[in-house]
């Protein structure tokens, strides 16, 4: 089987206004991600280099949305994703779903938006849709306090079904336009600390007048890419070593380490190129992947689950 | 284009009769503008005119939850969406399809999937966005007229809680569309779900499903599922045979998204190991059309067998009936099972050891014991004397008479047989089993492209101011000639009675369904080349000449083309049609202004 890429390059270009080339900054230094002013430099030499892995182009983040019934979670993405807003309220059934397309130095990067309703009776099918995220954003209305007083249990749902360690979280605070400016800085203080305590990053925004909504997921999307990269070259990095210390085992390793010497002696012309090497690099995975995806297609032809 | 206007849409109903009690809300305007374009942006505009369930209709007809009630037996427990209509004959084909027909233990969860004749005619009012949606399709992948298949999830477990100590359910996907594989995953996704968190579940995954774009062939579609997105791409008929444009790509992440290199494939040696040595036999038996049985000691087995024979003659669509899985319940049981009158050209997969007696008179069939893993491989090479089908007991075989009309290829088993010795991988078998499946339809089929495609009057024979000219007649005598020199020998190894496999093929349903739909194509080729000449002439010049009855008649005549143009969709050069619609009206501006009016009222905008 061969990778072919060309099928999936048939997507458009990345829209302009999405593309970043700077790190976007955070709202409140007292609640960020991280307060460094440009993004890491092993990020920006390994994109420079197209080292970037597996956060190539058809790199996805996962992030859920999540919080009270009401606070403006559908409103927020449609204000980013479609630049609307619509004035009528519509519980979202179960679960909405975006996908947004971002450049962020010069790699393509995607976020998958998933929009989950805030009401009870989603209650129960919510932890299905939260697996596998790697970004939590926790709305809460500035108007309501009891909102922000509920966001400790949404965090507590959503981290149930994912790796904590795992997780980028953001607190976010939607509807900051019917808000006096006493009534927010009072609001604000609370959620600060809330946002210290649960170690999230803080957000204000309003989505009828788009304030900081796009500023907002260019951080996101900008800070969920650095983690991507830096993971992708750590595993990277720790592989290269394993395949040295598997030399002497077997005739098999040897074979798989040799390829692995490739990438030091070879210039790569093309993301491309330098994917399938890349590809091959992963042997180890791979196979193991390539083992559990064949499984897994027998059973399913075989019509029996194991799950 | 296909979708005339808010008017005709508005009217989005299951069943036009039902029009009247249809909840107002669906089909209120207002809906419209709220409904929210589907992912990947890259939307037709008549797909931004889809109301709500619309998009799910096209991928599904409905959603059913079957359980066992210990009064009633098998019962519809659930439809979903509530509005999806089902006959009672329908629902009671549902129910006894969804779960194993004898005591064939199936513990734990089990996937297979079933066929059942459609009951009432309903014609969906999104009919004429299907077909468009539907036209670039392979003719394998097309959906379904008559039929529907469900695709189930069985799961039965113990549960000491209930009365009889065990909890039997099947969530089943009925949907016309013939993407086995791709329901299956879609099951695998949505049914552990549900069994655990019941409704809701399905109500969340129906309006996924219901933003998804519709089953597009030729795009790569991005169908979020339940916090899962999963990507497909629906062949085309124009790609290359055998070849896969989307592959699993080694970065994707199966919590956030799945790509599927295929819908449809089954997998064939897995599905054929049981009776290996036969396959090549098994292929001309159902390019023949030949009543088959399989039987098999599970729903999942027979499913995928049948299956497996169906998909052997692709790209060719096996056009008689076929039922992945039949029960003696089945509403088409006694039509198929009478001793009045020969087997008919179906095949049926049947895991009921009473099918043994009923089935004893039928010509071929095809026993299977549990699948093994794909390393083990049947030992036996004879096909088994039909006399020697005992009811019960009987040995797994092709049990038949027949005398295949091809020579046997030693290559292909030897090759495959050699694969298992090696542990070459179960896909790789597969591929390997598939192209060869895929070479030998081809062979066979190249020769029957070649003459019917000589069939075609020639370009100069199309005048614009005759009706088209016709497609000359299938005549056998002159096609078996085109053999001698230019027949399957061209292509393929294989010596045998090429001429009577031919001549049987002829009489088959399979090449009736071939034929008409070739002969549709090239009448519609004819129609287009008579149509782009038509737009080449000088019209107004011509009317000069006529009277004003002549050129009224003349108005409506290509009124009517224009019509057809865009009903059938015809393969006209792009520009054609606004070209015409350009000289329809400039032909009636040289008319008297009374006729103006009246011939401007219909149609035209």
């Amino acid at each position: 089987m061969s990778v072919r890429v060309s099928a999936m390059s048939v997507l458009p270009p990345v829209r302009r206004d999405r593309v970043i080339a700077q790190l976007p900054q955070y709202f409140r230094k007292e609640a960020a991600f991280h307060t460094k002013e440009d993004f890491n430099n092993k990020v920006k030499t390994a994109c420079q280099e197209q080292r970037t892995g597996t956060v190539g182009r058809f790199k996805i983040s996962k992030v859920i949305v999540v919080g009270d019934l009401a606070v403006g979670k559908t409103c927020l993405i449609n204000r980013f994703c479609k630049d609307a807003f619509d004035k009528n309220y519509k519980a979202t059934i179960g679960v909405d779903f975006e996908m947004e397309r971002f450049e962020v130095l010069g790699v393509p990067f995607s976020l998958q938006l998933w929009d989950t309703a805030g009401q009870e009776r989603f209650k129960c099918i919510a932890s299905t849709y939260y697996r596998g995220a790697q970004v939590v954003i926790i709305a809460f209305d500035v108007n309501d306090i009891a909102s922000l007083g509920h966001v400790r249990q949404w965090l507590e749902d959503a981290l149930k079904e994912n790796d904590p360690t795992g997780v980028q979280l953001f607190l976010i605070g939607t509807k900051k336009d019917l808000s006096s400016p006493a009534q927010y800085s009072q609001i604000e203080q609370d959620a600060l600390k809330l946002a210290q305590e649960i170690k999230a990053e803080y957000w204000a925004v309003s989505s009828l007048t788009g304030e900081n909504v796009k500023e907002f997921f260019f951080r996101v999307a900008s800070l969920a890419f650095e983690t991507n990269v830096l993971a992708e070259l750590e595993k990277s990095g720790s592989r290269q070593i394993g395949g040295v210390v598997r030399i002497n085992s077997t005739s098999n390793n040897l074979h798989a380490s040799s390829k692995k010497k490739q990438p030091n002696c070879c210039a790569f012309q093309d993301n491309q190129g330098h994917r399938q090497v890349k590809s091959k690099l992963q042997t180890e995975n791979k196979e193991k992947d390539l083992k559990d995806f064949c499984g897994q297609s027998r059973r399913r032809d075989a019509g029996v689950s194991t799950s | 284009m296909a979708l005339q206007g808010p008017e005709e849409l508005g009217e989005q109903v299951e069943e036009p009769e039902d029009l009247d009690d249809q909840d107002a809300s669906s089909i209120s305007p207002a809906e419209e503008i709220t409904m929210p374009p589907g992912p990947g942006g890259d939307e037709e505009p008549e797909e931004a005119l889809l109301l709500p369930w619309d998009r799910f209709a096209t991928w599904l007809h409905c959603i059913c939850v079957v359980g066992f009630d210990l009064e009633l037996g098998q019962a519809v427990e659930v439809i979903y969406p509530h509005h999806s209509k089902l006959s009672e004959k329908e629902k009671t084909s549902i129910c006894y399809l969804s779960f194993p027909d004898s005591n064939s233990g199936c513990l734990g969860d089990t996937q297979f999937c079933f066929r059942f004749r459609q009951g009432s005619n309903r014609k969906s009012s999104l009919a004429c966005f299907l077909e468009t949606t539907d036209r670039d399709a392979p003719p394998c992948l097309k959906r379904e007229q008559g039929h529907y298949y469900g695709y189930v999830y069985f799961r039965q477990v113990r549960d000491k809680s209930l009365k009889r100590g065990y909890f039997q359910k099947s969530l089943v996907l009925i949907s016309k569309l013939p993407y086995v594989t791709f329901f299956h995953s879609l099951l695998k996704i949505m049914a552990p779900e549900y069994f655990e968190k019941q409704e809701p579940c399905l109500e969340a995954a129906c309006n996924d499903i219901d933003r998804w774009p519709s089953p597009h062939p030729g795009r790569i579609l991005t169908l979020p599922i339940m916090g899962v997105v999963i990507k497909v791409r629906i062949p085309t008929s124009y790609d290359k045979p055998g070849t896969s444009q989307l592959v699993q790509s080694a970065q994707s992440d199966s919590q956030v998204s799945i790509v599927l290199p295929t819908i449809h494939e089954v997998d064939l040696f897995r599905c054929f190991c049981p009776v290996f040595f036969h396959i090549q036999m098994l292929w001309e038996l159902v390019l023949l059309g030949e009543a088959l049985v399989v039987m098999a000691p599970s729903p999942a087995e027979s499913s995928d067998t049948v299956l497996a024979l169906a998909s052997c003659i692709s790209p060719l669509r096996y056009c008689s009936d076929f039922r992945p899985y039949f029960t003696i319940h089945d509403s088409e049981f006694k039509e198929y099972t009478t001793r009045t009158q020969a087997p008919p050209s179906v095949i049926l997969g049947v895991t009921n050891p009473f099918f043994a007696k009923t089935l004893q008179h039928w010509p071929h069939i095809i026993r299977i014991g549990d699948m093994k893993q794909a390393g083990e491989m049947a030992k036996q090479m004879k096909v088994k004397k039909l006399k020697n089908l005992k009811t019960l007991d009987s040995k797994p075989g092709v049990y038949t008479a027949y005398k295949p009309y091809l020579n046997k290829d030693e290559e292909i088993i030897k090759q495959l047989q050699k694969g298992v010795q090696q542990k070459r991988p179960s896909a790789a078998q597969n591929a390997i089993l598939r192209r060869y499946f895929l070479e030998l339809t081809q062979s066979f089929i190249i020769p029957l492209e070649r003459y019917v495609a000589s069939l075609m009057p020639l370009q100069k024979s199309i005048s614009p101011w005759k009706s088209p000219p016709q497609l000359r007649p299938f005549i056998q005598q002159d096609f078996m000639k085109t053999l001698e020199k230019a027949g399957p020998q061209l292509t393929s190894r294989l010596k045998g009675d090429w001429i009577g496999l031919y001549r049987n093929f002829l009489k088959s349903p399979n090449f009736d369904g071939w034929f008409r739909n070739r002969r549709r194509e090239m009448t519609q080729k004819l129609e287009a080349l008579h149509l782009e000449a038509l737009c080449e002439e000088d019209l107004q010049q011509r009317v000069q000449m006529h009277t004003e009855v002549e050129t009224v008649d003349l108005v409506l005549k290509l009124k009517d083309k224009l019509t057809q143009a865009e009903k059938e969709q015809l393969p006209v050069r792009p520009g054609t049609v606004a070209k015409l619609r350009a000289h329809i009206e400039a032909v009636i501006l040289a008319l008297p202004d009374d006729l103006q009016g009246i011939l401007h009222k219909p149609s035209t905008p």
